[in-house]
């Protein structure tokens, strides 16, 4: 009797609801069910919005206007289809809107701009581990910093990463590989001047 | 670092810190958004009142409107008299009575209902 109680919370049915079915009580009028997504992903959504944009106000816009397009085309969402990837579509074009609106008004080229930041390095010796990996990253090329953002947001899911950057999942791959090896080499550059 | 330890190092980063009232911001948006005070229908209703009330007007202002004077005179006449008339108001009371004694039994409440919407708005 005591073995099988020790057993229960193992096999205990997880009665959390799914995003599909939160989306499905959504459209049937159930507005909570949507508070509940909210809760689920709004720090994911903020991380890729910052992580793109890189600024707090702006990532901060990103993110509601991303649950706000979200709950107004509810119905647009296929079911079957994962709402993590969904919103993060959502989100990612949001912050590509804002990055080509920054784009025009400040005529600087953006792909670049994370590049030309002065000294990423010079910046992140006395940083921990984890503070060095974020600068890292942040010295990455708009296109890689974005896949490896999404990378740690989704995992190794490649298909939804190039679902939401609309991409081929080849090309997500090289993407990857190509921002691990920069990753890489940046890292072991820090560790050299750090010795 | 091997490649499995970055990746791993990579998976393990903490998540931004989202600014402070994000979410409530976005409840407030989206699934907390305040109801409105008219619903489509009413709105459309509203406005075809007002549509109405102002063709009546711009008719009287312009002077054509002699006709429809005449006729709204002799119906306010009609009202009235009936008002007036013990036996007229007393069956519209008695018909009103029953009217509601009925919605009340057979479970379609239109008061009821009014007033849960009522309570409903005032909570939000």
């Amino acid at each position: 009797m005591s073995a099988l109680l020790a057993e229960a919370p193992r096999v205990r049915v997880r009665t959390e609801p799914e995003d599909g079915d939160l989306v499905a009580l959504t459209l049937r009028g159930n507005t909570e069910a949507f508070a509940t997504l909210v809760e689920r992903y709004d720090r994911a959504v903020y991380h890729l919005a910052y992580r793109t944009l890189h600024d707090v106000e702006e990532a901060r816009d990103a993110t509601q206007e991303a649950f706000f397009k979200a709950f107004r085309s509810l119905r647009t969402f296929r079911p079957g289809s994962k709402f993590s990837t969904w919103i993060f579509a959502i989100t990612y074009h949001a912050c590509c809107d804002r990055l080509s609106r920054r784009k025009h008004y400040a005529s600087e080229e953006l792909p670049d701009r994370a590049d030309a930041t002065p000294g990423p390095e010079a910046r992140v010796i006395a940083l921990d581990e984890a503070s060095r990996l974020r600068s890292a990253i942040d010295a990455l090329p708009e296109k890689y910093r974005t896949v490896v953002t999404l990378f740690h947001l989704q995992g190794k899911q490649y298909e939804e990463i190039a679902t939401v950057l609309g991409l081929p999942m080849g090309t997500v791959k090289t993407h990857l590989f190509r921002a691990k090896e920069q990753l890489r080499r940046l890292l072991s550059g820090m560790e050299v001047t750090e010795s | 670092m091997r490649m499995d330890e970055l990746e791993r190092a990579i998976m393990e980063l903490p998540l931004e810190e989202p600014p402070e009232g994000l979410r409530a911001s976005i409840l407030l948006a989206t699934a907390h958004r305040p109801a409105p005070a008219f619903s489509f229908y009413e709105l459309a209703g509203i406005g075809t009142l007002g549509a109405i009330a102002l063709w009546l007007i711009v008719v009287l202002v312009s002077g054509g409107g002699a006709l429809f004077v005449h006729t709204l005179a002799a119906i306010g006449s009609v009202v009235l008299r009936s008002f007036s008339n013990v036996a007229f108001v007393s069956w519209l009371a008695t018909g009103a009575a029953a009217a509601l004694w009925l919605t009340l039994l057979t479970g379609t409440q239109p008061l009821a209902a009014l007033s849960h919407r009522s309570d409903r708005q005032g909570r939000r």
